[in-house]
């Protein structure tokens, strides 16, 4: 965050000041909306519901608890807002429902790296290898390195504890490398 | 310097000295593992996993342009002061502006706008034949616009719609608690107070589906109707007839055209083309009666003519030739 420190721009947005929630806003709507259309695959409802939730925030600024750090705050009520929505507009039955059938992020090739840093995945067609794995090991690695959240953060957003989310993590990096193995197997 | 046990993936992970060695950042860290890594080749599987996970997988940021982001912030900061400034309402000059948000497909798109003295501002917008436009009003209410149709609204009532053609309605429940949102056609006006309803004027009729919430209706020859969710209900004006009138319709039947396709479950394919004519613009013509009775279900694409027109002679047997604006359909 630009010159500010999260807690500085957080007190500031407590007191209702609108440049403070102005920077707030431009600073992570980018990433939210990229998170929004990725669990909604809808461009309208995602401006939708991110305008909303700013809204809500914003109103609602009086009541939120000091935070050290922003990101996850605004990620994981924005996702728990987003989906509550997406419900309202499906009927399906319970939240955890909900979320299990809704979150199935998807990636494509062009939004990833071909030069990676790590040998493994260098130059291979990493996306359709991400595509593969399971929803919530998807959405970790989303959250892990594209909105660049630590295994904290990630843990409260998907609402487990810290030793299952890094877990997710991990398994979904050895299940890449195993596919990337036997694709190189195939190829040989 | 580390010099510890390393058995499970997390001793790796949160060593400092090998995020260093990961990241190739300090020498003493560097020749450590290189050296680690020589004594303990059993462990290089651990250490290979441990790697990619620091590492991971590196994406490219594709997210809204910060004219896109301005733009936002510039509506929601009204709407925070709006909501500040209840008693003593104001300020109107960002009123006129409408965000049209350009779905993926991007269609014609012709926005109007006269400014005659004393005259307000009329914005308008128009799609051709296989487009669909995807608008955000003002007041957060989101409009479909389907293939060849238009609607215009004034600046100093911008909840109240004119429409010709078809379009699917979300109007925003919280920003219209006190203000009615109004649909306009040629036969008949929908008043509604937040909800999603599909609205088609096609073929000298205005067809009304309701899929959520409450909305009334006012014929054009003076009677009032209230729908409720599911309800179907077709009026002509220049007949001064109910046309059609259903208790319960399925949703995606009436309104799957703004995600996309078209849905028939088993109709005739004389009438299903009808919809096609009207998407496309195109008039039909069948070589023989087996073709017309013939019964489709299924899903075709909206704003992709070929696809359409061969999904359709897959799935019922037929062959169907386009000439100029014409649909030449016979069986096979």
């Amino acid at each position: 965050m630009k010159n500010l420190s999260d807690q500085f721009v957080w007190k500031a947005l407590k007191e209702g000041d609108l440049k403070a929630f102005s920077i707030l806003y431009k600073t992570y709507y980018p990433i939210l909306y990229n998170y929004g259309l990725k669990i909604s695959r809808k461009v309208p409802l995602t401006e939708d519901t991110l305008q909303d939730f700013f809204l809500y925030v914003y109103e609602h600024r009086e009541n939120l608890s000091d935070l050290d750090s922003i990101a996850p705050y605004l990620f994981s009520s924005y996702r728990r807002y987003l989906i509550k929505t997406l419900k309202k507009k499906s009927k399906i039955i319970s939240f955890d429902e909900m979320e299990m059938k809704i979150i199935d992020i998807q990636f494509t090739p062009e939004e990833i790296i071909t030069n990676q840093e790590s040998a493994t995945f260098k130059n291979k067609n990493i996306a359709t290898l991400l595509n593969k794995l399971p929803k919530r090991q998807k959405e970790a690695i989303y959250l892990k390195y594209y909105s660049g959240l630590n295994t904290n953060d990630i843990a409260n957003i998907m609402g487990v504890n810290y030793q299952s989310a890094a877990n997710t993590i991990h398994k979904a990096i050895k299940n890449l490398r195993e596919e990337v193995s036997i694709l190189q197997l195939l190829n040989s | 310097m580390a010099k510890k046990n390393y058995n499970t993936i997390e001793d790796f992970l949160t060593d400092e000295s090998f995020n260093n060695w990961v990241k190739s950042n300090r020498l003493t860290d560097i020749d450590f593992w290189n050296e680690w890594i020589a004594y303990n080749p059993h462990k290089i599987e651990l250490v290979n996993e441990a790697k990619d996970i620091i590492l991971g997988v590196k994406f490219k940021h594709i997210e809204p342009s910060k004219e896109k982001v301005n733009t936002e912030w510039t509506s929601l900061e009204y709407k925070i002061k709006a909501n500040n400034l209840k008693k003593i309402k104001k300020k109107s000059n960002n009123y006129t502006k409408l965000v049209g948000i350009a779905a993926s497909i991007l269609l014609l798109f012709s926005l109007g706008v006269y400014t005659l003295t004393g005259t307000p501002v009329k914005t308008s917008y128009k799609t051709a034949y296989g487009e669909v436009l995807n608008l955000k009003l003002m007041d957060g209410s989101v409009v479909t616009l389907n293939s060849n149709s238009s609607i215009y609204f004034y600046e100093n009532n911008l909840r109240k719609i004119w429409l010709t053609g078809e379009a699917y309605f979300e109007v925003d429940k919280k920003e219209s608690t006190n203000a009615k949102f109004l649909v306009v056609t040629d036969d008949l006006n929908i008043e509604v107070y937040g909800t999603s309803f599909n609205v088609d004027t096609k073929h000298q009729k205005t067809s009304v589906f309701l899929e959520e919430g409450n909305v009334w209706l006012e014929l054009k020859n003076g009677t009032t109707k209230k729908m409720i969710p599911g309800n179907f209900i077709s009026y002509s004006s220049k007949e001064d007839l109910i046309i059609e009138q259903k208790e319960k319709v399925k949703a995606t039947f009436k309104t799957s055209w703004k995600d996309g396709s078209i849905i028939f479950e088993n109709l005739p394919l004389s009438e299903a083309i009808q919809k096609i004519e009207d998407t496309y613009g195109l008039t039909a013509i069948f070589k023989d009666e087996i073709s017309k009775t013939k019964l489709i279900t299924g899903g075709v694409p909206i704003t992709n003519l070929n696809i359409c027109l061969r999904a359709i002679e897959k799935s019922v047997n037929v062959k169907i030739t386009k000439l100029k604006n014409q649909l030449i359909i016979q069986k096979k």
